[in-house]
């Protein structure tokens, strides 16, 4: 972990993470529109996983909804991580010694790694939802680590 | 008789909302899930209020839609009501004190009212419009109207933890 030491300096060090932690309205503004992709992009995944389940939607098909929310999904993703980036760089050497964001990063980077490779296979196959065991676990594993993902970013502020 | 004020000194005073704010573990826990709550409440309102507007889903029938997402829709405004009242529970003094608590109560109010004014009105009539792409003018008022309002109520409630 100390080997990330520098980067982590570097951020904090950085012009644009100064001038957020310099600005009274800056970070309140890029916080509330990190807030707002969550809710997008989390309220993609329960959408999802509740379809993965056969809860909801059950006249179309998980890979049709998917395509639909394809976009708001990539959007969503997208808007996370550049506003996350920069709040991350206004507090950057707080965050090196923060747990909670350890977590998170770990949560955030098996998310990504997920999302490209069983979450795509499932959303884009054409049979997915006549493997309720692969489409059941596919659902799991996305609230799980977007969850967590969630979960760490807000234990930031307590701990 | 007491004043708002009071009332709200009194409430967050109390030995339950002491106990709440003051605790290791409830108050971040109550926190997290208000948070977190976002995306089953607002997060699975805004595919039921894109479909509205026409921008979404273009060929499920309105209906099928509001049928499937609007039952977990409830199942999160539930958490948020139970995690929302806590909070102002034990902080009741900085929300009176907090301009974007009263916003955030503000359009929380407007939400319902053009939720209400939508269910007592063209919804009754879905029938003739179910399946129209666009939806008429007036659903697609209430669909706009609403991820406006639903954004206006989150950023007021994260912008509570600031004092401007």
């Amino acid at each position: 972990m100390s080997l990330l030491f520098p980067f982590f300096k570097w951020c904090d060090n950085s012009w644009i993470g100064a001038a957020i932690r310099g600005s009274k309205y800056a970070f309140p503004v890029i916080e509330a529109i990190h807030l707002l992709g969550l809710t997008v992009l989390l309220g993609i995944m329960v959408v999802i996983s509740l379809r993965l389940f056969g809860f909801i939607l059950r006249h179309e098909s998980t890979r049709e909804l998917a395509t639909d929310l394809r976009p708001f999904t990539w959007w969503s993703i997208t808007t996370m991580l550049v506003t996350g980036y920069l709040l991350f760089a206004s507090e950057a050497l707080k965050c090196y010694d923060s747990p909670s964001f350890r977590f998170k990063m770990a949560c955030l980077i098996l998310a990504l790694i997920f999302q490209v490779t069983i979450y795509h296979r499932a959303t884009t196959s054409v049979d997915v939802d006549k493997k309720p065991g692969f489409a059941r676990l596919t659902a799991i594993l996305a609230l799980v680590l977007w969850f967590g993902v969630g979960l760490g970013g807000r234990a930031i502020g307590f701990l | 008789m007491m004043s708002l004020f009071e009332i709200c000194q009194y409430l967050q005073n109390t030995e339950f909302g002491t106990g709440l704010r003051e605790s290791i573990w409830m108050f971040p826990i109550v926190e997290g899930t208000h948070v977190l709550g976002l995306s089953l409440s607002v997060g699975t309102l805004l595919w039921m209020d894109l479909r509205l507007t026409g921008k979404f889903m273009k060929n499920q029938p309105i209906s099928r839609i509001s049928g499937s997402v609007l039952p977990w829709t409830l199942v999160g405004f539930t958490i948020m009501t139970i995690t929302g009242v806590l909070l102002f529970w034990c902080q009741a003094v900085k929300a009176y004190n907090s301009i974007f608590f009263k916003i955030k109560i503000a359009l929380l109010l407007l939400a319902a009212v053009n939720a209400i004014v939508y269910h007592t009105t063209i919804y009754r009539k879905m029938d003739e419009w179910d399946k129209a792409s666009p939806p008429p003018l007036q659903a697609r008022f209430a669909g706009w109207f609403s991820i406006v309002v639903w954004i206006g109520v989150i950023v007021a409630g994260r912008n509570m933890a600031y004092n401007f």
